[in-house]
């Protein structure tokens, strides 16, 4: 469960002076559901997300994740998140083992834990084959896979995905929607960002048309297209932001 | 901060870095091949010209030697590694000089001229004083050892003449020389070696505990920022406290093996080197390392280690990418050069103001360690003065991985 309260963030800049770059956002997105931030770039999505996953602290708002407080409680509360972006990198020297190895201890787990963990992971990612090889060996699309399965070592009840796909193959990019479509199915609350109106559209149960940092509309596709009398969401998209 | 959090990190970090070619070439090769076969070139350059200088025969041409005295021709005859050649042999068994014979001696036709005054003889005899000049040309380094050799003939020459004009007037030889001078080396070898081999040792060792901690410190931040890993450390429950912590400690890690790799390098290879020399100076000047120098030595590198990381992991953390931390640390190893030099200076003592002086305080600690004189109000003070500095770097260190701006430069 996220539940996003008035969120806001301001980033003092040398030459624009004060920027509001997320600008009073709210919105839910309840365990089985995946909710969709659609907005151009700098629109406020990967910031908005950020504070989300307590990368960066709201200038004023807050979130809660699974009822934990991320400006309160920041490392409780990324004990319940898993984080994916589209250009997260690896430890190239590393192996995938050894990474979501370590990452598993960061999380708190025990050993057998992570060891139990990996295994059914690289077993549902069909990873075995590369699991011991060094990562700055792999294909794009292996290396993705070691990226999901970074970000679900833990198990998380809710999964934060930062544009996905961006810069992707077709091979890797369907990977991720394909794991995202998982963990609905697993009952995690999915928030993901992106600009591609497409993906938006197939992917998500609800989306949030974002611009400016603020968000204009929400719901499910459907609803958008309903009060913005479009037969596409793009069309939608421009309608609904004004311009 | 939760110890095992750190050691969770740091042992991962350090695994990372240990795959790291870059970062295996600064801590060990540097230090086990290139600093050996760097000692042992220079040693080889030595000995070839210190064996082509002891062999090397002068050669002197004397203008006027038939104004000359016997006993001084026979001697300058006599004298090793010199030739002398009156002007008249001189220019019949080489037809190319026909000019000034100081235009040759530029040339390097031969080392050295001497000229000979007309009245030489005569005023030897009737015990007037008189000269003899000698023309050397001082950007040669063979003519100037020559002027030496002159002077090691002439010398006792005047001494024997002095000598004989004493005894026949029947004066004891002390009438003109009252009393010795006899000057007694009372160094014990050890502050020999360290001062006249150990200088540089210091040097290397900074220079080297700091290159050991570049790679590790850009790879550690910046390149976790180009990698885009970063952002999920952030978002792990680890706090940032914890990685700045079990970073550094990797850093110090690798500063520290580099540091005392060269050393130990340095201290087998000079002692390989001198060995070679000849005679007793060779186990004169030995580099001794007992265990307490070592330990002497990690007290002041230890601390200064823990400077560089500090330093070199806020620039990091600082930096966008990769190469900007480069071009950083770059700027930042001009910094400590300059005070790692101080032992090379002449004249550098130790004092309580050089001793709060970051690096230079282990610089001149370091020579005095190998040297065999260790002054503990000195380390004592510099052992605090760094250890306070690499405290405040790490705290602010600390202070710039917590910061949004910091970590999302872009």
């Amino acid at each position: 469960m996220i539940q996003a309260n008035d969120l806001c963030k301001i980033f003092k800049d040398k030459k624009r002076g004060e920027v509001r770059a997320v600008d009073g956002v709210s919105f839910e997105c309840k365990p089985g559901e995946v909710f969709g931030l659609l907005g151009p770039n700098g629109a406020g999505k990967t910031t908005t997300l950020r504070m989300l996953s307590t990368a960066l602290k709201p200038t004023s708002g807050t979130a809660l994740i699974d009822g934990l407080d991320v400006v309160q409680e920041p490392q409780k509360a990324r004990k319940r998140i898993g984080f994916l972006s589209g250009n997260t990198g690896l430890y190239g020297r590393l192996s995938a083992r050894e990474m979501v190895t370590y990452f598993g201890k960061l999380y708190g787990m025990q050993k057998d834990a992570i060891a139990e963990r990996i295994d059914k992971i690289f077993t549902m990612l069909d990873m075995l084959d590369f699991a011991d090889a060094r990562n700055d060996k792999l294909s794009s699309g292996m290396k993705q896979k070691v990226s999901i399965a970074r970000s679900v070592v833990h198990d998380p009840p809710v999964m934060v995905f930062d544009e996905p796909t961006t810069g992707l193959d077709v091979m890797s990019s369907r990977t991720i929607v394909g794991f995202i479509n998982r963990c609905r199915e697993d009952g995690k609350s999915v928030i993901f960002s992106t600009h591609i109106m497409s993906e938006a559209a197939r992917l998500c149960d609800r989306i949030a048309i974002i611009h400016n940092g603020r968000i204009y509309a929400a719901g499910t596709v459907q609803d958008i297209l309903n009060t913005s009398g479009c037969d596409n969401l793009e069309d939608a998209f421009i309608k609904i932001i004004g311009e | 901060m939760r110890f095992r959090t750190v050691w969770t990190i740091y042992r991962k970090e350090l695994t990372d870095t240990l795959r790291d070619r870059r970062t295996l070439i600064f801590m060990l090769a540097i230090p086990i091949v290139a600093i050996p076969l760097m000692i042992m070139a220079i040693s080889q350059l030595m000995m070839s010209q210190i064996e082509k200088q002891m062999k090397y025969e002068s050669v002197v041409v004397v203008q006027g030697a038939e104004y000359i005295t016997d006993e001084l021709w026979t001697r300058l005859l006599d004298a090793d590694r010199v030739e002398v050649k009156s002007e008249e042999d001189y220019r019949a068994g080489d037809s190319v000089c026909e000019g000034e014979l100081k235009a040759a001696l530029i040339a390097g036709e031969f080392e050295a001229l001497m000229v000979i005054p007309e009245t030489f003889d005569s005023a030897i005899v009737s015990e007037s004083r008189t000269e003899v000049e000698i023309y050397f040309d001082e950007a040669e380094l063979k003519s100037e050892f020559t002027v030496r050799k002159l002077k090691d003939i002439l010398e006792p020459y005047g001494e024997y003449i002095v000598a004989q004009r004493l005894a026949s007037r029947d004066v004891p030889a002390e009438v003109i020389e009252p009393f010795d001078i006899n000057s007694h080396n009372v160094a014990p070898m050890r502050k020999l070696a360290g001062e006249k081999v150990g200088a540089m040792l210091p040097y290397v060792v900074i220079l080297m505990c700091f290159m050991g901690a570049i790679y590790p410190a850009i790879d550690l931040a910046a390149g976790e920022k180009e990698r885009g890993t970063l952002e999920t450390l952030l978002v792990s429950p680890a706090s940032r406290g914890e990685f700045v912590v079990g970073k550094y400690l990797v850093i110090l890690t690798t500063s520290l093996v580099a540091a005392l790799m060269s050393l130990g390098s340095l201290t087998f290879s000079i002692n390989y080197m001198i060995k070679g020399l000849p005679g007793e100076i060779g186990k004169m000047l030995m580099l001794q390392l007992d265990i307490g120098t070592i330990l002497l030595v990690v007290l002041v590198v230890l601390p200064m280690s823990g400077i560089f990381a500090a330093l070199l992991l806020s620039v990091s953390v600082f930096a966008r990418s990769f190469k900007e931390a480069q071009n950083y640390s770059n700027a930042l190893t001009m910094m400590i050069i300059l005070p790692a030099l101080a032992s090379m200076l002449p004249g550098v003592e130790m004092s309580y103001q050089l001793a709060l002086i970051p690096v230079l305080n282990a610089s001149l600690i370091i020579k005095n360690a190998v040297s065999g004189t260790v002054q503990w109000n000195y380390v004592a003070t510099a052992f605090v003065a760094s250890v306070v500095y690499a405290v405040v770097l790490l705290f602010f260190a600390k202070k710039w991985f917590e910061r949004e701006s910091v970590l999302f430069r872009t």
